[in-house]
């Protein structure tokens, strides 16, 4: 096992699984009706899966252009009847987003680092409709939107639109260390990254007056609610209330 | 008629922490309506610093869009609801 480092704001890889784990479980026990499931994913190395790496992740995140979060489904709730409804759906210049959001452990800074990316869905769906629609048949439009998904990656700018108001300001006054492209160290791909240099600072104070238990198991929890505000991403509540 | 709950005034507890400077004040009442934004900005105002790192009992940073009431009713102790502030925070 790893030495207890959360006091300094850093977690060990051991720590960060642990952690990882909690706010899994935590996440499912809560019923969040806007967002998918967080999903532990392992490493794999020559097709074996890792027991000991590996990261979280939260994908198939909607957001139409105006930033809000919708709700999102999964495929196995896709009724037989959905083709019905299709003509509920209109062409028109907004787009929807899919969004994929990783937490992956960096070993140099000993702290989560936030990877994301940005999906065009690869439809239109009508200002008018995603209003009361999207919240209701999200289950069906994210039927159609899988169908015809694209995959065309996001770029910086078309993400920029989608940011909250202080991050677009932050971005705007330091270009190299908030949002930048690396490449993802499990996916060897180049996502989105939040800069992870200041991420100790800000933890130590989140955490200072939990208990070394405590700290660990509530780091990624805690740091979430600081990332996820980074990039628009609302979490619940509940995720903190303690029972 | 009862008043709706959302609207009740909340008493919100700003703590300095690290090198934030102290409010001479430190208890006001905003109303349970509002969102978390018009916190941060106040605090803005207040401290004279456009940077502030806000949390509420030493376990997350509540969004901008919460609504007072809703962080009061779940995190609010002893008819007050604690924000813990620091100067600044960096991302890189």
């Amino acid at each position: 096992m790893g030495g207890s480092s959360v006091c300094d704001g850093t977690l060990s890889l051991d720590e960060f699984n642990a952690s990882a784990r909690a706010l899994v479980t935590k996440w499912r026990g809560i019923d969040v009706d806007a967002l998918p499931d967080w999903e532990w994913r392992p490493c794999r190395k020559m097709g074996v899966p890792s027991e000991t790496e590996g990261f979280v992740a939260l994908e198939g995140v909607y957001r139409t252009r105006a930033g809000g979060q919708i709700e999102e489904s999964s495929d196995d709730s896709v009724p037989d009847d959905a083709v019905e409804h299709d003509t509920s759906v209109q062409s028109s210049r907004d787009n929807v987003h899919l969004y994929d959001f990783h937490i992956v452990y960096s070993f140099s800074y000993k702290v989560p680092v936030l990877y994301f990316q940005g999906l065009q869905a690869g439809m239109h769906i009508s200002e008018h409709y995603c209003g009361y629609l999207l919240p209701l048949f999200s289950f069906l439009i994210a039927n159609i939107c899988n169908l015809s998904l694209g995959g065309q990656l996001l770029t910086l700018d078309e993400i920029k639109k989608d940011l909250p108001p202080h991050s677009l300001q932050l971005l705007n006054k330091s270009k190299w260390t908030f949002i930048t492209r690396e490449e993802h160290p499990h996916l060897s791909r180049p996502w989105f990254t939040l800069h992870p240099c200041g991420t100790s600072d800000w933890m130590k104070l989140l955490l200072h007056k939990l208990g070394d238990k405590d700290r660990s198991l509530q780091y990624l929890p805690a740091w979430l609610s600081v990332a996820g505000q980074a990039v628009g991403l609302k979490i619940p509540l509940k995720l903190y209330c303690s029972s | 008629m009862a008043a709706d709950p959302n609207h009740k005034k909340v008493v919100v507890n700003f703590q300095s922490v690290a090198n934030a400077p102290k409010l001479r004040q430190s208890k006001f009442k905003i109303g349970g309506n509002e969102k978390f934004a018009r916190v941060i900005e106040f605090l803005r105002r207040q401290i004279h610093q456009d940077t502030v790192f806000l949390y509420v009992n030493s376990a997350f940073s509540p969004n901008p869009d919460e609504l007072i009431s809703d962080l009061y009713n779940n995190f609010g102790i002893d008819g007050q609801l604690v924000v813990n502030y620091a100067s600044s925070m960096a991302w890189g």
